[in-house]
């Protein structure tokens, strides 16, 4: 049977709901994000801003430079959510198979409901005057043969676009995009094919899957292989194996004090090991991301024997990295903590032989996790987290 | 100063001076060695400020003297030489001149006033008393191998010392699995209540002592001395405490089985050719004096190998870490290994059989 996927995506999200909220600011550059004269980055901005070269996660500085006259706002997480969910419902009334991927995109399975509901093209039509009547939203649809195809057709036909690429036309429609636009081929791959003299889709098509396995390894050569040949190299499968569950904050001012650092650190050990109990997934491996005040980044991990069970044990592995990673001179704009390779999959685990310090925090912080769940306004937290009257560390 | 020295005698000491200087700092005052030449005989000092090592070598003195040379050119020169005498030569500026007599080479290298090395630890000289080197060694190599690579547990990085009455106990962990070694001593000294000795000093003592007759040892608060004819060896001791290892040597164990070291040894190595790196779990499937190791199926394959045992009881299939069965392994030194258990959770005692004074805790892997 011939599979039909939409990938539904809705237009500068952020910025549209603020649009719908308030229309006076129809037509208006909005950027949405850190305010001018804060640390912070755009997190998202209308299409009239990008006219003058705004994007996402530009420095505030810098977009506020770029348009001044644009309208700033403070990001309203809540309402957005709330707006996401009423379009993940109206999504969902056209088929069970609706796969949420991010705040405001969605994979809609579409497979066999022609003689239902009518061609896919029509079915698309009807999505989008459902959005834009009910919630005063755009939203792009692409229509492909498989999930990868969609996610590109919508990205090709952005904003409020509406795109179909038929079974057996997804090689025709890939040779019309640049080698840059196939998702997931990242700066390093990118510089890596055109430093091989490989410059387009149809050329790198030309490559077996063997010889790209040894020019760009084998998960790579995989996914690479199987893109330019219009399959989905499994970009979003329906239960992923493993992910990374990561939090990082800015400081408010440039900071190089080691014990406001930790102190950052220590916060985020919480939160990371709160979502992971929420989540019931657990990993061994601690990333730390650390921004210096020039922007460079750089990323350390390390692994340890057995997963991480508690905000402590994380937290004591993040100073450790912290103090391998950073000369405590530099000063630093961002801190990230994050754990990779997270999963819920059961695995041999290696017990103790003595009774670890460690098990007494876990067993406390699945404490404080059960009452702050079941009593919301009540906030249990460690003592060195709290919030003195104006502070000025972190948000 | 200047001295003649046998060029072989000279080489396996700063062989050793060259081990226990810090190699990974920057070239520093510690890269070097200090050379002491007085009354016909050359002391040499190397140390990393956490392990020190002290000699002293027969030398012709010419003219008494001291300085400080660095201890990689020098290791380098004296090993592209042929065997014979050499001669050292400090000059007023500091060079030292190196001519060996059979050749007709010539070097002159760069050296650091002496008074720039760092003042070494001091000892007691009543501390010291007498234990065997061969017992010493076989402890170090016992256990060693078990210690922790975890820096967030640094109370496990370093092997766990004590005197009780008569015995000298090592013992060493990574948290899941422990070694155990126990030796008599004859001399007659206060009790040393536990210390942990970082592994460095143990390895260079290990690598470089022949094994026959006795050495001195002496412990204080924060030092551990090791002497060895006219070797002093010195590192300072891990500060921490070291977990109360008695209480989780398990004291009951119901079964038991015995099976042939070496048939072990190799079955394991073969089955770990297909074993998963992360856990590196093998299965032991026990029964009636058969036993079947295996590795987890996994994407690549598996392996399977039976091998007899003396076992009677219920059929059990306990987990483990590979390593932590094989590493043991390679060091006991027994036709036989016996080993006990309760049940597949609890901890697993491994030992050579009939043997009281070394034994390996293991703690079985198992499924959340």
């Amino acid at each position: 049977m011939k599979t039909v996927f939409f990938h539904a995506d809705l237009d500068a999200f952020f910025t549209s709901v603020e649009q719908a909220d308030n229309p006076a600011l129809k037509g208006i550059p909005t950027i949405v994000g850190a305010l001018p004269g804060q640390r912070g980055v755009v997190a998202a901005c209308s299409y009239e801003a990008r006219k003058f070269g705004i994007h996402s996660a530009m420095p505030i500085s810098q977009a506020f430079r770029k348009c001044p006259q644009a309208v700033y706002l403070p990001a309203r997480m809540d309402r957005y959510i709330e707006v996401s969910g009423m379009v993940m419902g109206i999504l969902q009334e056209f088929t069970p198979r609706m796969h949420q991927i991010s705040i405001d995109e969605a994979f809609l399975e579409m497979t066999g409901t022609e003689r239902l509901m009518g061609t896919p093209w029509t079915i698309a039509e009807t999505i989008k005057n459902a959005v834009q009547d009910k919630l005063g939203l755009c939203i792009t649809i692409g229509i492909a043969p498989n999930k990868y195809c969609a996610k590109l057709v919508s990205s090709y036909c952005k904003p409020d676009g509406l795109y179909e690429v038929l079974q057996g036309e997804e090689i025709g429609f890939l040779d019309s995009l640049a080698l840059k636009d196939l998702w997931g081929i990242g700066q390093k791959t990118l510089a890596r094919l055109n430093e091989l003299n490989i410059m387009s889709i149809p050329q790198l098509r030309e490559y077996s899957r063997e010889i790209l396995s040894a020019l760009l390894g084998r998960a790579c050569a995989e996914y690479i292989h199987a893109a330019v040949n219009g399959k989905d190299p499994g970009i979003y499968p329906e239960q992923p194996k493993h992910q990374s569950i990561s939090s990082e904050r800015t400081f408010s001012e440039d900071c190089r004090n080691a014990q406001d650092i930790k102190k950052m650190l220590l916060q985020l050990s919480h939160e990371i090991m709160f979502r992971c109990m929420k989540q019931k997934k657990k990993a061994a491996t601690i990333v730390l991301k650390l921004r210096y005040w020039d922007f460079s980044t750089v990323q350390t991990q390390h692994t340890v024997k057995n997963r991480i069970n508690s905000a402590e044990e994380l937290y004591r592995q993040a100073c450790l990295l912290l103090e391998k990673k950073w000369d405590k001179k530099t000063p630093l704009r961002l801190v990230g903590l994050g754990l990779a390779n997270v999963s819920t999959h059961e695995e041999l685990i290696q017990p103790e032989l003595f009774v670890q310090p460690d098990d007494k925090s876990t067993k406390l912080e699945k404490a404080v996790y059960t009452i702050r769940n079941k009593y919301a306004g009540v906030n249990i937290t460690k003592a060195r987290l709290m919030k003195k009257k104006n502070s000025k560390n972190g948000t | 100063m200047i001295f003649n020295v046998d060029k072989d005698i000279l080489l396996k000491e700063m062989a050793i001076s060259h081990e226990t200087i810090s190699t990974k700092s920057t070239i520093s005052i510690l890269s070097n060695v200090l050379i002491i030449a007085e009354n016909d005989s050359l002391v040499i000092k190397a140390t990393d400020l956490k392990i020190s090592f002290s000699t002293k070598i027969p030398v012709t003195v010419k003219q008494p003297g001291s300085v400080a040379v660095f201890c990689d050119r020098l290791l380098d020169i004296l090993r592209s030489l042929p065997s014979g005498e050499i001669e050292f030569a400090l000059q007023e500026n500091l060079v030292l001149l190196i001519t060996p007599k059979s050749t007709r080479a010539h070097f002159e290298l760069k050296c650091i006033q002496a008074d720039k090395f760092p003042p070494q630890q001091e000892v007691d000289k009543a501390l010291f008393f007498e234990f065997s080197q061969k017992d010493f060694i076989e402890m170090i190599s016992k256990t060693i191998f078990a210690i922790s690579d975890d820096e967030t547990r640094f109370f496990l990085n370093g092997v766990y010392f004590e005197k009780n009455d008569s015995k000298l106990n090592m013992v060493a962990s990574d948290g899941r699995r422990l070694s155990f070694i126990s030796k008599d001593i004859k001399a007659d000294i206060d009790d040393i209540n536990g210390i942990i000795i970082p592994p460095k000093i143990l390895n260079i003592v290990k690598k470089n002592t022949p094994g026959e007759g006795n050495l001195s040892l002496a412990v204080t608060d924060k030092n551990i001395f090791v002497k060895i004819d006219n070797r002093l060896y010195t590192s300072n001791l891990i500060d921490g405490k070291f977990p109360n290892y008695k209480k989780i040597i398990p004291e009951q164990n119901e079964h038991f089985f015995l099976v042939k070291k070496q048939i072990l040894a190799e079955s394991l190595k073969r089955v770990s050719v297909l074993v998963e790196n992360k856990t590196r779990s093998v299965f032991f499937n026990i029964t009636e004096n058969l036993i079947s190791v295996s590795s987890e199926e996994s994407d690549i394959g598996m392996a399977r190998e039976e091998l007899e045992c003396e076992y009677s009881g219920p059929e059990y299939t306990l987990t483990f870490n590979y390593l932590y069965i094989l590493e043991p392994l390679n060091v006991i030194d027994d036709e036989y290994i016996r080993m006990d258990f309760n049940d597949p959770k609890k901890a697993v005692i491994m030992k050579a059989k009939g043997e009281q004074d070394y034994m390996n805790i293991v703690m079985p892997l198992q499924s959340e």
